[in-house]
């Protein structure tokens, strides 16, 4: 009789202790995740709707939001004379520094991956850049780039050849920006390094036994192997690209070489010399925070929201041709 | 049959390759070093340069010379009376630990919560995460600065630090991946002991995690010393709250400033990094490598 | 479980305490105290020139025992905004970007003086026409001006004798012949002293938005209705075309080397200062910092050269200055009111503070009162400040947003990359409406 009785309230016991657990357990998930829940919805998920109620507003913050409907997205599109550079300048810079910066990582690595004495030496020597704070280095390259009197163009002379004007000059500006993105390719360079040192050696060996040369084994080895990474490079560097903004408001800055005290709006110099290094992210600064146009700035980021988001679907898409991930089935 | 291949085997293994292949292995390795070397120099030079510019008169700087004649040390001495980087550096500390402290504090419990407990929807909760990784912050800068400025928060580093107590897609994402790697039989373990769930975390993953958390922190780190964009954003009109990178920009646009100091300037704001970077080698190539790797 | 949940607790506690110690450095607002009011006033000056105008004020505490002035220095447009958007605003405020007047006025961020004038029958007229302009937008008058800054011609006396010139140059012809006769080059064909650098965005002198050179050459910015005219306007092509011959014949490249080989506009290496260039158009200013820095150069200052097409206009120059007024929210209207009158308009008060900043007083008395430190050289700006014909740019409700699209163009066309002048006028003008348009919400600027 008693076995019967608690034959029945075992599995109630059980189902009970079962919702009591998981109750628990859902209480402990709510308290870990807390914070990050608060903050996605509070620095994430809230602004992000702002963004786009206040793109349709004419917004200076010295008085309430107006409501003008689609008259941003229209000007913006339309009649903003500066925002076309803007965007050719970023596609511009995403396109060449981007593939600029993980060929020359992935070579820099390979060396480093072949030298047997002193990798790490160098490996140090070639880290270094990175750490350097972006604005100190694009400080030292404007400096070292100066047309008249930087140690780069002395050099060039002595050799004979006159050297460009470099961030003077609007055609070689966003060249002298790549060649500082490629001087701090030190973090990219070590996930490669890491990456082609974890190919399996019997790849290699059985690859050597099939008759492949070193550049055959590159291509069928070495770089399907490493493809995850390459793929993760890549979508780095475009979410940097598309988010480019502190070099080139301090290059400009510097270039200009205008003393313009912090708030002085009657000086402008982003985007010098002649709007070449006016990134989208430069001009969206410029209309939320040096003219106060904020609905007009949030329609920017709404676009460039579209953009990036795009961008990187497309790119992780067309990834599923080329990645092959180590283990997986293809 | 296998005891006479073995040992076949290791004599193919030790014979010597023949002199034209090892020769030209040779010249292959060398041409690498070579290569190498002057990429080395490449990467340097800009520091050179910097420090030789740091050692110049103002004169000298404006000028063809590209040797310091004389050495003037006292450049990083002046560099410390022209501006204020006492201030500038104690501005970044706060920023830079008290941020640090907030994404530790606030990203584990979430990674834990992500990678090692098994709940509904938590798959969902992660494709959060990853969206809030690829989107650019850049687009969520314009109401958050009207949040700040109701609050009037802004001129201070309250909008900069607040925010990474509240979790941080990077390192919850970092976190969320080494903790999956942690054997699941230590966690048993320990819930066999009597352990909770937060006891374990704090204690069993902790430990275990270290490489990671010292990664996070590293990152976390580096990235609010280097940061200038938040920090323009939210403290530029008030000089008393910049942070070095800004103090660094602003630099030239104070009166009566030269490019030797400058450059001195920049070297102080580089030191820093530098200096952790070499007591940290190890925890920071790790990092790196983790996040690449398992990324 | 209970111990990582109080450590948790005590860190976020700890964290908030070191957030709050930490938060913005701020300036309190006016506070409503019942004895002796105190007030604040926030300005853009800093350094050496804030302690003169501290000086000032510390005159107007002496003789005002009711309130105590509490001064906050290095105050931009962007710190006056986030404090009127947040409500904790300073009693009086001041900027030195006289275009944003009319987004002040426009919107009602700083309030409406008017009534306070005509309360304390102050006439308008005592400033002169320039700075009236400035401090209002459409009639409403939300701010008064607080010094100015007025451009003219400085000249290197010691090179002009080598060169056998007498006199500084009064027209645009002479100025270019002159500039020439005193340019020396290096033997690799580089520029070793340039007679005069038109190169836009060289100094302030070159502000790429034409402002400086507009008033020599009688250029009109807009029309009565507020609509762009530059294309209409034939003094914007002749002055465009003036400085561009002159770029041309220096070589556009070689002075880009020589801009980078100068110092900073603002280091004791100043490119006029050290004989690096023998004329230049730079602000009255300028002076103070020659006497600090370089007080045995031997130089003179003139009113900038004109339009040979229009001698009439010699004498005038570029002016704009500081603003003062008072934003919305304050509590003590009556006692903010009082300083700001006495700082725009006592002649004594003025006259100390420009000694102090040598920066141009801005009341027709004050500029010829006898607290002026005289200096012979700063007299020639007073002169050009009290000329009828010297001009500011348009205040529109949206600051200076027009100007970077004149100074897109302008660099543009300098380094011959714009084209056709009069296409790139017209589309010009119809960008400079239409984004003035969209910065209104779609209103009339």
């Amino acid at each position: 009789m008693a076995s019967a009785a608690t034959a029945a309230v075992q599995p109630l016991d059980r189902t009970r202790a079962r919702r009591k657990a998981a109750w628990r357990r859902r209480r402990l998930v709510l308290l870990l995740m807390a914070p990050w829940l608060i903050g996605f919805s509070v620095f994430f998920g809230y602004p992000l709707v702002m963004s786009v109620y206040l793109s349709f507003t004419h917004y200076d913050l010295l008085s309430s939001p107006k409501w003008i409907g689609t008259a941003n997205y229209r000007y913006l599109f339309t009649q903003d004379p500066q925002v076309g550079q803007a965007v050719k300048n970023t596609l511009w810079i995403i396109a060449v520094m981007v593939p600029l910066q993980v060929v020359f990582a992935f070579g820099v690595a390979m060396m480093l991956a072949r030298a047997r004495r002193g990798a790490g030496f160098f490996r140090t020597i070639f880290y270094l850049p990175a750490l350097a704070p972006p604005v100190a280095a694009t400080l030292a390259f404007v400096y070292i780039l100066n047309p008249a009197t930087g140690p780069v163009n002395i050099l060039l002379k002595h050799l004979g050849i006159e050297g460009p004007l470099w961030f003077q000059s609007p055609s070689w500006s966003k060249p002298s920006l790549v060649l500082l993105g490629m001087w701090g390719v030190g973090n990219i360079m070590i996930i490669f390094l890491a990456a082609i040192l974890d190919v399996p050696r019997h790849l290699y060996e059985s690859a050597e036994l099939d008759g492949a040369g070193p550049l055959q084994r590159l291509r069928w080895v070495t770089l399907p192997t490493i493809s995850p990474v390459i793929l993760f490079s890549v979508v780095i560097g475009v979410i940097a690209g598309l988010q480019y903004f502190t070099q080139a408001y301090v290059a400009a800055n510097v270039a200009s070489g205008q003393a313009s005290q912090a708030g002085d709006q009657t000086v402008n110099n982003l985007g010098y010399p002649e709007a070449s290094t006016l990134f989208y992210p430069v001009e969206l600064y410029q209309h939320g925070f040096r003219y106060f146009n904020m609905g007009y700035a949030s329609a920017m980021s709404v676009l460039l929201l579209v953009v990036a988001f795009t961008i990187t679907v497309l790119i992780i898409r067309n990834s599923r041709r080329w990645v092959h991930y180590v283990g997986s089935a293809k | 049959m296998s005891a006479t291949t073995a040992p076949a085997a290791a004599a193919l293994t030790r014979r010597k390759l023949p002199a034209s292949v090892r020769r030209r292995r040779f010249l292959l390795a060398v041409a690498n070093h070579s290569l190498l070397i002057a990429a080395a120099i490449a990467f340097l030079a800009p520091f050179v340069f910097i420090l030789l510019t740091a050692l110049m008169t103002n004169g000298q700087a404006l000028s063809e010379h590209l040797w310091p004649r004389p050495f003037r040390w006292q450049n990083f001495v002046d560099v410390f009376h022209q501006a204020p980087i006492w201030r500038w550096a104690l501005n970044t500390m706060i920023y830079a630990v008290l941020a640090t402290l907030g994404v530790l504090l606030s990203s584990i419990p979430v990674a834990y919560a992500l990678s090692r407990i098994r709940w509904r929807g938590r798959n969902f909760a992660f494709g959060l995460v990853l969206i809030a990784l690829m989107l650019p912050p850049v687009v969520a800068v314009v109401p958050l600065y009207v949040m700040w400025a109701k609050l009037g928060l802004v001129g201070g580093l309250a909008p900069l630090i607040i925010p990474s107590w509240f979790g941080d897609a990077f390192s919850i994402f970092l976190l969320r991946q080494f903790f999956l790697t942690i054997p699941e039989e230590y966690l048993d373990a320990a819930r066999v002991d009597g352990c909770g769930e937060l006891r374990i975390l704090a204690t069993v993953v902790l430990r275990l995690a270290k490489p990671a958390i010292a990664a996070v922190a590293l990152f976390s780190f580096l990235y609010t010393f280097n940061d200038f964009f938040l920090p323009l954003l939210y403290t530029r009109e008030n000089p008393s709250s910049w942070v070095l990178q800004i103090g660094l920009a602003e630099f030239r646009s104070l009166h009566q400033v030269q490019w030797n100091l400058t450059m001195a300037a920049t070297l102080l704001v580089m030191a820093p990094v530098i200096i952790v970077f070499f007591l940290a080698q190890k925890a920071f190539v790790e990092g790196v490598t983790l996040t690449g790797v398992k990324g | 479980m209970r111990r990582v949940g109080i450590g948790l607790l005590v860190a976020l506690v700890l964290g908030a305490a070191l957030i709050a110690a930490t938060a913005r450095n701020s300036a309190t607002a006016g506070t409503s105290g019942a004895k002796a009011d105190n007030i604040t006033i926030w300005v853009g000056w800093s350094a050496a020139e804030l302690k003169a105008f501290k000086g000032v004020v510390a005159e107007y505490d002496k003789k005002h025992s009711d309130v105590t002035v509490k001064v906050v220095g290095g105050i931009n447009d962007d710190k006056i905004t986030a404090a009127i958007r947040s409500g904790k605003v300073p009693d009086v405020v001041s900027s030195f970007t006289s275009a944003n007047v009319g987004q002040y006025c426009n919107s009602g961020a700083w309030i409406d003086l008017k009534p306070f004038l005509s309360k304390d029958k102050i006439d308008v007229n005592m400033f002169p026409k320039t700075s009236q302009y400035y401090t209002q937008y459409k009639g409403k008058r939300c701010a008064l001006p607080l010094l100015a800054d007025v451009y003219g011609l400085y000249y290197n006396k010691k090179m002009f004798k080598a060169a056998g010139l007498t006199s500084p140059p009064k027209t645009m012809s002479q100025l270019t012949a002159y500039a020439k006769k005193l340019t020396k080059k290096n033997s690799d064909g580089s520029i070793k002293v340039a007679g005069y650098n038109p190169f836009l965005g060289f100094y302030a002198g070159n502000a790429p938005d034409m402002s400086a050179y507009a008033p020599l050459f009688g250029a009109k910015y807009v029309d009565g209705g507020g609509k762009s005219v530059i294309s209409k306007d034939p003094a914007w092509s002749k002055m465009l075309k003036w400085q561009k011959s002159l770029v041309d014949w220096y070589g556009y490249k070689k002075l880009q080397k020589f801009n980078a080989g100068a110092a900073d506009e603002f280091s004791a290496s100043h490119a006029f200062e050290i004989g690096k260039l023998a004329m230049m158009i730079d602000g009255e200013w300028r002076v103070a910092f020659i006497q600090r820095e370089h007080p045995s150069l031997n130089y003179g200052t003139a009113p900038a050269p004109v339009d040979d097409a229009h001698p009439e206009l010699y004498g005038a120059g570029y002016v704009n200055g500081t603003i003062i007024g008072i934003p919305k929210g304050v509590k003590h209207k009556d006692q903010a009111w009082a300083l700001v009158k006495y700082l725009t308009t006592d002649s004594h008060a003025l006259a100390i503070f420009s000694n102090g900043v040598r920066n141009v007083p801005t009341t027709k008395a004050s500029l010829t009162s006898p607290d002026i430190k005289p200096d012979a050289r700063f007299k020639t700006f007073l002169k050009i400040f009290a000329n009828p014909n010297s001009k500011t740019t348009p205040i529109t409700a949206a600051g200076n947003a027009y100007g970077s699209l004149i100074q897109a163009f302008a660099v543009k066309w300098q380094a011959g990359h714009a084209g056709d002048l009069t296409k790139g006028l017209q589309k010009l003008d119809k960008q400079i409406d239409a984004q003035l348009k969209q910065a209104q919400a779609g209103g009339v600027p």
